[in-house]
């Protein structure tokens, strides 16, 4: 057995105030998943070597390319082929023992400060904060924690858009910190910590909440009370542990009424920015410290929400902990968020046992830890049904890769890299002349797509199926991504970028191996051979002589790809 | 297999009759069911020979119609101004745009528009085109404050909540509906239509109000048609590789995921000539204000309808929207500014139609996620149910306000607290009026609208015949 880690790696932090198990599920310490003989130790699912206490998963050490490149396209944003190569050679348990162990890339708030954004010509400016994100989707060695933290940016959803503070973009920089310093951590240090952001303050509205004024008949904003609940822990309906509504004479029923979220909106009132040590004009670092209560402005008295009730005269941060440990302890939050976060990785439409398995690692992750979303993700990622071949002639399987998933996959396929540092890719959500995506810029809190959005007059819509990213894709979305990306694997239109085809160019002059080669790395095999027939019988007939035709040949062939279907779905 | 939880019952037999109709049909793909029912003499099939056209204005985040139709005359004002004293209008500054219905207020009610929404709007008001409807709200049959404090009647899923309510003002059913009243009535007329892939026309993001059982929205940008490029000129230099990339993207597929999006690729495709053909035709007809999201939305709606004839369309259904109407905070500083762009778009979207002389043959109105409480938080307000809309056009009985004037208070005889009033419309009856003119006959409103014959009337009369 390993010893447990030392209280100084970022894990064991984490977990200082671990969430204790709910009343209806007692610890079973190392047998959950049925897999393990052993009783694993560390009690935040930590473990910083290669020698770990996660249960083994029964996936073979070694698979074909394709497969492996498969397993990537659910865990990382994009792999190259030397990585897929390697990683076919080698257990997955190891590569995401490794993966949980590294450390997160760069602070995005360091990064900012270290390249000027901090002056005062770009305090009420945006400037920076796409920067960075790309930087860490694109440029991120710690590629399975970019991926869970895009996702859970989609889950608990703060837009720079509806952040109408300065220096916005150190907001959501530190917004994207905590999400990068708790992705494998505990979801509910994630939650207390992200509700303390000034971004979440700022975003739904709680930042300068005060109790209710007799006077002016004012009450407290209920903005981020019904949000929290709604689409951060609980959501709208009873759930059973696989996800399946709870059905009481065949209708859903309600999680929670509108007194609910009045009671609850007054745990969230008395936040504000810390401004202790600052002078004004305050510096960016205003906008990177958790909120602080303002005296006078916290509700005192008692809040019922739930059936829970927090005590008259509970000071603010208590309040605050109780009322989230509250929130955290409703059987919903594990089949509510691991469904979400299936959909994010790995499918649109997981079935209700799978959604089970990962909802039951949630509430337990085996040595009684409630909320351990290094076990979360492993159980998603690992999961026989994420990988079961079968599934690769089935109909209704995987989901649609959203424009920014796409984009990114391509420039970490191909090494791609900011030739001058500055990462100047831009602001991408433009959907007639850009990718009509860009990370950290939804329209609202409801993120660019919901979890139950159904493409109307399609097969999936006939069989009650969802396509969640199906609500960004229309006529005009369709073509605007070809555009970008075809100027985008030529270079053009993304700042400073540069891909590495290196691998491609010895290829070049045979289009049936250069298709193979990018129909691999990209489309994890996933393309049948009549594509790929296709794609090759076009290159084929490009001039292959100089350099010049030879990257014409390379362009082509990666624009082909990623304008296919079959590309586009992630299998 | 299993059917989607918020299917109305209705939607079930209106398949069926869709089914049987298709089965009777002879050419399958070109000629949608609606064909097939003219030829069997049925009245659903449309063939309008004349233009009409229905725009949807969505205001995203649930407006607050408190601020946007005030109370004015003092007794009721001074209720309002009570409850909100930290956002509300002062008499004196809603002096300005009172409203003068036509007929007087017989039951003393008095009401204002927003302050920002003067210039736009008042005179329209004045001149007959604009009109206000009450009160309009999701409600699954009519329902009163006890019974909705009771549950003892059936409600909408998910009241006050963002998502689900947009799809249930848009679909009657919460989020995951797979089609919206716009598009059925889309539906009805498709076929009319020459191109009917142009009867249901979205230029903001995708929204269940135009998907219908046959119509499907086509999306277009406030510039127009987006083409691809690699497909319009030889890709990296190869016109072998533009076809393959044509090839490509349009591939049917057995795979669902596929499929759907090769199905909105190929209309992308091949809708996109024709739209951007028809537009190069069609600059704005009026002056638009700039630096507006909902003014360039309406323009390119008004650059739509300038080009009806060489698109082949004589019914369309158009989707437009924005959003920032959440307004929990700031709200004194952020949505005079929306109600602006709201109200300069829409006069000047109207004066569009006037100059290409079809004013009479556009309908505008507004619709939203909900209205909002009409007690304040510290600086804005929260989520609510009914709310007062606008409607506009040529063919509208406006200077009027219709429905039953809402009464200011907490927790009143029409509020469920906090003043989110209980709508005393329901969308279904909102819609179904303006339906009607869109020349919906009577018999065929179920099969547009589901729940309309759980409610009284269909015809709020705010439009002419």
């Amino acid at each position: 057995m390993t010893p447990l880690p030392s209280a100084n790696s970022p894990q064991a932090l984490d977990c200082r105030d671990a969430a204790p198990t709910p009343p209806d599920g007692p610890a079973v310490p190392g047998v959950a998943l049925g897999l393990v003989g052993t009783l694993a130790l560390a009690a935040c699912g930590g473990g910083d070597g290669p020698e770990t206490n996660d249960p083994p998963s029964a996936l073979p050490a070694t698979r074909s390319s394709e497969q492996t490149a498969r397993f990537l396209a659910q865990a990382t944003l994009g792999a190259t082929r030397p990585e897929i190569q390697a990683l076919s050679q080698r257990s997955l348990d190891a590569w995401l023992a490794e993966q949980f162990a590294r450390p997160p890339s760069s602070s995005h708030v360091d990064w900012l400060l270290s390249q000027g954004y901090g002056a005062e010509e770009f305090r009420f400016s945006q400037r920076g904060l796409d920067n960075t994100i790309w930087r860490a989707f694109i440029g991120g060695e710690d590629a399975l924690r970019q991926r869970v933290v895009f996702a859970l940016s989609e889950i608990c959803v703060v837009s720079v858009l509806g952040v109408d503070s300065a220096w916005r973009q150190f907001a959501l920089a530190y917004y994207l910190d905590v999400l990068q310093a708790h992705a494998f951590g505990n979801y509910r240090q994630l939650l207390e910590a992200i509700t303390l952001t000034p971004a979440m303050g700022y975003y739904l509205t709680f930042r300068g909440n005060a109790k209710a004024n007799p006077k002016t008949g004012s009450q407290p904003d209920e903005n981020y009370a019904r949000e929290l609940m709604q689409l951060f822990t609980i959501g709208l309906v009873q759930l059973r542990p696989d996800g399946t509504p709870v059905l009481r004479d065949g209708q859903p029923t309600e999680t929670y009424r509108a007194e609910d979220v009045s009671g609850l909106a007054r745990v969230f009132t008395g936040w504000d920015l810390e401004t202790a040590g600052m002078a004004k004009p305050y510096p960016p670092e205003q906008m990177c410290r958790p909120m602080v209560q303002v005296a006078g402005r916290y509700e005192t008295g008692p809040k019922q929400f739930l059936g829970t009730t927090i005590p008259d005269g509970t000071d603010a941060r208590t309040a605050l902990r109780l009322a989230l440990d509250a929130l955290f302890a409703h059987p919903n939050v594990p089949p509510f968020v691991g469904r979400q976060l299936i959909q994010r990785l790995v499918t649109s439409n997981p079935s209700p046992a799978y959604v089970g398995r990962v909802a039951a690692v949630f509430a337990n992750n085996g040595q009684g830890v409630r909320g351990d979303l290094r076990a979360v993700v492993r159980a998603i990622l690992l999961d026989p049904e994420a990988h079961d071949p079968a599934h690769l002639q089935d109909p209704a399987w995987g989901k649609l890769r959203e424009p920014v998933q796409r984009f990114v996959h391509w420039a970490r396929a191909f090494r791609a890299t900011s030739a001058g540092g500055l990462w100047d890719i831009g602001d991408l959500s433009d959907p007639g002349s850009r990718l009509g995506q860009s990370p950290l810029r939804s329209p609202s809190v409801f993120n660019f797509f919901r979890p139950g959005y159904v493409p109307p007059q399609t097969a999936l819509a006939e069989q009650g199926l969802v396509g969640p990213e199906f609500q960004l894709t229309n006529e005009s979305t369709v073509a605007g991504y070809v555009n970008f990306m075809q100027r985008a694997v030529a270079t053009r239109n993304v700042g400073d970028l540069r891909p590495d085809y290196g691998s491609l160019i010895p290829l070049a002059a045979n289009a049936p191996a250069l298709v193979a080669e990018v129909a691999l790395v990209l489309a994890a095999g996933q393309m049948t051979a009549a594509t790929q027939a296709v794609i090759a019988t076009a290159v084929q007939s490009m001039p292959a002589k100089t350099d010049s035709d030879l990257q014409n040949r390379i362009h082509a062939t990666l624009l082909l790809v990623l304008a296919s279907p079959e590309y586009i779905v992630q299998k | 297999m299993h059917a989607p939880d918020n299917i109305a019952p209705d939607n079930a037999s209106r398949r069926a009759f869709l089914r049987r109709s298709g089965a009777l049909s002879l050419a399958a793909s070109a000629a949608p069911w609606a064909l097939a029912l003219s030829s069997i003499g049925d009245a659903a099939a449309q063939s309008a020979t004349d233009y009409k056209a229905l725009v949807c204005v969505f205001l995203q985040g649930g407006n607050d119609s408190w601020n946007t139709v005030v109370p004015y005359d003092a007794t009721h004002h001074a209720l309002y101004q009570g409850l909100r004293s930290n956002i509300a209008f002062t008499r004196e500054a809603l002096a300005a745009s009172a409203l003068d219905p036509l007929g007087g207020s017989p039951d003393g009610r008095q009401f204002a528009l927003a302050p920002t929404l003067a210039t736009g709007l008042l005179p329209l008001f004045h001149q007959g085109r604009l009109a206000v409807v009450h009160n309009v709200g999701t409600l699954v049959q009519p329902t009163t404050k006890a019974q909705y404090q009771a549950r003892s009647v059936p409600l909408p899923p998910k009241l006050f909540s963002h998502n689900d309510q947009q799809s249930y003002w848009q679909a009657s059913s919460a989020e995951g509906a797979t089609s919206g009243w716009g598009g059925r009535m889309g539906d009805l007329f498709a076929s009319g239509n020459g191109t009917s892939t142009f009867t249901c026309i979205n230029v903001a993001g995708n929204a269940v109000f135009l998907a219908g059982d046959v119509a499907i929205p086509y999306q277009v940008t406030t510039s127009g048609a987006v083409p691809v490029n690699g497909i319009k000129s030889p890709l990296f230099g190869s016109a072998a590789a533009s076809q393959a990339l044509r090839q490509l993207m349009t591939a049917p597929s057995s795979h669902w995921l596929a499929q759907a999006h090769a199905q909105v690729a190929q209309r992308s495709i091949q809708a996109g000539e024709q739209v951007t053909s028809a537009l190069a035709a069609t600059p704005l007809p009026a002056p638009f204000p700039t630096g507006n999201r909902l003014a360039d939305q309406l323009g390119l709606v008004s650059r739509m309808i300038a080009a009806r004839q060489q698109l082949g369309v004589r019914r369309q259904v158009f989707f437009v929207a924005i959003g920032g109407f959440d307004t929990h905070d700031r709200q004194l500083a952020t949505h005079p500014g929306l109600l602006a762009n709201v109200g300069d778009a829409l006069a000047a979207f109207h004066r569009a139609t006037e100059v290409l002389g079809v004013a009479q043959q556009v309908t505008s109105f507004t619709a939203t996620d909900f209205g909002r409480t009409l007690v304040s938080n510290n600086d804005g307000s929260d989520h609510g149910w009914g709310s007062a809309q606008l409607v506009l056009g040529g063919a509208v009985q406006g200077g009027r306000l219709y429905g039953a004037a809402p009464v200011p208070a907490n927790n009143g005889p029409d509020d469920v607290g906090q003043g989110r009033l209980l709508p005393a419309v329901a969308v279904e009856q909102y819609a179904a009026t303006m339906a009607r003119w869109f020349g919906v006959p009577a018999g065929d409103l179920p099969l547009v609208l589901p729940r309309l014959g759980n409610f009284g009337s269909a015809d709020l009369g705010f439009m002419t015949a």
